[in-house]
């Protein structure tokens, strides 16, 4: 999988080296290491809490960890600004609905355009990976279904043309006929090459799609392997593991 | 969904992901968990202590002083306090209020969004 020859070394675009952090006084991640590569699909499993979106907030500089660190293409980026990493290319797709509900569908995607793109550019590239959001582009956002709200929410981290790209829980509160439909834009995308980070509490939506999974429990990701190896053991480790 | 396997893909291209190491190389790095905007706040008040300390300073000097030139000295001294202090009172005023103005634009659209949902959810239940 790995064709460009300027990274044959296979150092990941992202990883998060022995990270622990968590808010105020309460310790959420105790020594995350997890790497990703150019092109890959990283499926990011574990039950609630377990500390999935934490582990999206130091990979998107949310949140800094207090010890352990940040590193992009090989550099340690530890305590750079979020918006910093957003413009190099970083983005995030946040949990529940990543969108100005009171704002329409186009001026939600002008919001992408604070990495310096044209609007013009951001919409064309919006609608032709989501069609069905042209055809809605007037409409408030905020009554948009979940999955067209969740389509707009990826539109607009697409539309920065990010190199990176974090996804939280996709398919929260969706339909499963709405998720296969997500999905197979995340395939979509995957395809063009984009490295991404998904983060998952049920596997099967997910499993076609990544090369790679790790199943996060306690704030530490406990498996890591291929998906078809994560596969068999994912039920005892969601049920019998580490309790 | 299906466990196939995903076709093979190609990897993201060349130049993007050139594109994104030279970013990457570029960004400034604070470190740690700097928060610039609480340390200047900080910075300001106590600057702002300062300067009236400063002021307070001369006062004390110009009321025990014995000539008018002294008294000149600790009116002078006396400004550079009080300039002292406002300098401090902005620069705290102006990063306490991006940190309250920030915080308050996001309760604005959790509030929206929270609105928003009860609108729809009346619409749908036909009231
Ligand atoms: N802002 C916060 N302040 C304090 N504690 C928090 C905060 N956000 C999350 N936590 C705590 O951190 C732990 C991990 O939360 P996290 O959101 O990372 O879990 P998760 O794996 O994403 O779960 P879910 O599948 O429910 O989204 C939880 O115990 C949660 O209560
Ligand atoms: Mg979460």
């Amino acid at each position: 999988m790995m064709t460009n020859p300027a990274f044959a070394a296979r150092t990941p675009v992202l990883e998060l080296v022995a990270v622990h952090a968590g808010y105020g006084r309460i310790d959420v991640l105790h020594g995350v290491d997890l790497a990703l590569h150019a092109g890959e699909v990283y499926a990011l499993l574990g039950p609630n809490g377990a500390g999935k979106s934490t582990t999206l907030g130091v990979a998107s500089g949310q949140i800094v960890p207090s010890s352990g660190g940040l590193m992009l293409c090989g550099r340690d980026v530890t305590g750079a600004a979020p918006d910093a990493l957003a413009r190099a290319g970083v983005c995030v797709v946040p949990e529940g609905r990543g969108i100005f509900p009171n704002l329409t569908v186009a001026e939600n995607l002008r919001m992408a355009t604070f990495t310096g793109m044209r609007y013009p550019d951001v919409s064309a590239r919006a609608f032709t990976q989501f069609p069905r959001l042209r055809d809605r582009r007037r409409q408030m956002a905020g009554t948009l279904s979940g999955g067209e709200q969740q389509m707009l929410a990826m539109a607009r981290a697409l539309a920065t043309d990010p190199a990176v790209l974090l996804v939280d829980e996709l398919s929260m509160g969706l339909a499963p006929i709405v998720v296969d439909e997500l999905y197979d834009h995340v395939r979509q995308i995957a395809a063009a090459g984009l490295s991404i980070l998904i983060v998952e509490q049920f596997v099967h939506e997910i499993l076609g799609i990544a090369d790679v999974a790790g199943i996060m429990l306690h704030g530490r990701i406990e498996h890591t392997g291929s998906t078809t190896e994560l596969a068999d053991g994912l039920a005892s480790a969601y049920l019998g593991g580490k309790h | 969904m299906d466990d196939v396997k995903p076709p093979a893909r190609e990897t993201m291209s060349p130049s993007r992901l050139a594109q994104f190491e030279a970013e990457v190389t570029k960004m400034r790095v604070s470190g740690g968990g700097a928060n610039p905007e609480r340390t200047a706040a900080r910075v300001g008040i106590g600057l702002t202590v300062l300067g009236f300390v400063v002021a307070f300073i001369s006062w004390w000097s110009a009321y025990n002083a014995g000539t008018f030139e002294d008294i000149h000295r600790a009116a002078i001294f006396a400004l550079i306090g009080v300039g002292m202090a406002l300098v401090g009172a902005i620069i705290w005023l102006r990063n306490s209020l991006t940190r309250y103005l920030r915080y308050w634009i996001i309760r604005l659209v959790y509030e929206q969004r929270e609105q928003t949902d009860r609108l729809l959810e009346r619409r749908d239940n036909g009231h």
